[in-house]
């Protein structure tokens, strides 16, 4: 437990020094800002630009509710660019280590592999979760004072949701930067499989299950309508059952492999 | 204390990089692992450890498992590379406290392993800004600050310029005073000025293990070799005739003597020139160099 500690604190250390703790959040801040921001300016700014003649803009048409508005945010801004944002800034977690050698410098010291690779998921898990959080909550903020106001239990149980996709986005990431070597293409790979994942939302009830991006459209439910999904205890326990199937693979990709440099 | 290396096999995709490898290595020895380039020494560093796994055989330490004593081990890789945005200081006490120790306990030894190699100020400093050599020491202090059994360093000089060499040996020299040491490098002068023991490896497998006196002695030959101005080359003749002399050699000035039994006829030989007012420059016995040696048991075995 001790040396998960001051893995733990190292992996924080380093994210001060590399500004991370800074630009993460404030990335996720301004992700969580735009959607509103712009729904609710898009019929002034069409107007100012588009004159009177041509298109008229109904504005009843754009008046959409507080829960649509934070529903896109999520879909079309944290679960895009967020998304990217989150694989790239998580693709050298155990690929840096591995390639100059301190990974196999540090395992030469009484620290298990488990312990190491959990320092590695809480800590960025745990800024991962706090950018995503505090963008979120801005964008509350915003379609609150903007849109109709969304009640805070739903806001809250959609969180905890996609709060779960980060966790396999962080957790997945992590699995394909102890597997490859070039930090491109653990990137490359992240961001397909987890895009796609995202897209496949949808197209069959079946997949749906298993598919961890699912969490990302039960927070949506949740928001859009203000009921939790009947079903959403399997997928949830799926999910977590895949995040501890990427754990494993790292885990034991590490031990078997026993990195070495040169 | 005492580390076994009991015949111990590691191959990667069928290529034998450790063949059957066996040696002991007790408290207070300084052991240098030399072969050429491709001989197995750095995997079998990282056999001791605890790196790489063996395929076969099995490391112990006072009995156990090495994987089980891993607080035991201090260990410097080839190229230490460290986290380049941490300060020396910050180094030593992050790998020492992954090794189970205090922050408290580190409060004093901290300090005084800097000043022991020449780190001390710049312990504030990123290790990034560091020097081959800088960062060697402080990979040594990392090693050595635990308190470990023994520790094992892959080719500490090899990559580094002269002066960085020098720091790194006389460290090495010092700290092998409290420290048990093995060391795996392909620079035999290195070698030989800090180790006793050598353990030489070829293709995976172990040739020679020996100290360098013995080594030294095996490989002499009953060869002197006398150097000597150029108006007593007439001496040469005499030498020839002597009773006890087999062969005589000449190159330049040099005179290369063979003799029986070197130990009594050492000074009956010097004796004999002194009587013939010979001028000498130079009196030896004629040994290979380590170097030579090391050659011959490559090469030939």
């Amino acid at each position: 437990m001790n040396n998960l500690m001051v893995l733990i604190k190292k992996e924080y250390t380093q994210m001060f020094r590399d500004y991370k703790v800074f630009w993460l959040p404030i990335i996720f801040i301004l992700l969580g800002a735009t959607q509103p921001l712009v729904t609710y300016y898009l019929p002034s700014i069409l107007e100012a630009l588009g004159g009177s003649q041509g298109i008229t803009i109904d504005s009843s048409m754009t008046a959409q509710s507080g829960g649509e508005v934070l529903t896109t945010t999520l879909g079309s801004q944290f679960d895009q660019l967020g998304l990217m944002i989150l694989s790239i800034s998580l693709m050298g977690i155990i690929q840096a280590d591995k390639a100059n050698g301190m990974l196999s410098f540090i395992l030469t010291r009484p620290v298990t592999v488990p312990s190491y690779v959990v320092g590695k998921l809480v800590s960025n898990y745990f800024l991962s979760a706090l950018s995503v959080t505090i963008g979120y909550f801005v964008s509350y903020l915003y379609v609150n004072v903007l849109f109709t106001p969304i009640p805070f239990s739903s806001m809250f149980t959609g969180l905890l949701f996609y709060l779960l996709w980060v966790l396999f986005i962080v957790s997945f990431t992590t699995m394909i930067s102890t597997v490859f070597h070039s930090q491109g293409i653990i990137a490359l790979i992240s961001i397909v499989v987890l895009l796609g994942c995202r897209i496949i939302v949808g197209l069959s009830p079946i997949i749906d299950r298993v598919n961890p991006a699912s969490m990302s459209k039960l927070a949506m439910e949740t928001l859009a309508t203000g009921l939790v999904n009947t079903n959403a205890i399997i997928n949830i326990l799926l999910t977590l059952v895949l995040v501890l199937f990427t754990f494993f693979i790292t885990n034991y990709w590490i031990t078997k492999k026993k990195f070495h440099h040169g | 204390m005492k580390l076994e290396i009991n015949h111990v096999s590691k191959s990667f995709y069928g290529k034998t990089a450790v063949n059957n490898f066996s040696m002991e290595l007790h408290s207070g020895e300084c052991v240098g692992l030399i072969g050429p380039n491709g001989a197995g020494k750095s995997t079998l560093i990282k056999l001791v450890a605890d790196i790489l796994d063996p395929n076969g055989g099995e490391i112990l330490l006072n009995g156990e498992k090495i994987s089980k004593m891993k607080k035991e081990i201090g260990y410097l890789p080839q190229y230490p590379n460290f986290f380049h945005w941490m300060t020396a200081k910050e180094t030593l006490t992050f790998m020492v406290q992954l090794s189970g120790l205090k922050k408290e306990e580190l409060k004093k030894s901290i300090p005084e392993i800097l000043t022991k190699v020449g780190l001390k100020d710049v312990g504030n400093s990123k290790v990034g800004t560091f020097s081959g050599g800088m960062k060697q020491r402080l990979g040594i202090a990392q090693a050595l600050l635990h308190k470990p059994s023994f520790i094992v360093m892959d080719e500490p000089v090899s990559a580094l310029d002269p002066i960085g060499r020098r720091e790194v040996l006389n460290l090495i020299e010092e700290i092998k005073r409290e420290t048990t040491i093995l060391l795996s490098t392909h620079i035999l002068s290195d070698a030989e000025e800090i180790c006793e023991r050598f353990v030489m490896i070829k293709e995976g497998t172990k040739i020679e293990d020996t100290t360098i006196t013995e080594l030294l002695n095996r490989h002499s030959e009953n060869k002197f070799i006398v150097e000597i101005t150029a108006k007593d080359q007439q001496w040469i003749h005499v030498v020839k005739k002597l009773p006890y002399v087999k062969e005589v050699e000449v190159t330049g000035h040099k005179v290369k003597i063979s003799v029986d039994h070197i130990e009594k006829n050492k000074n009956l030989l010097l004796q004999h020139a002194l009587e013939h007012k010979v001028d000498i420059i130079k009196f030896e016995i004629n040994r290979d160099t380590l170097e030579e040696i090391f050659l011959k048991l490559v090469v030939q075995n």
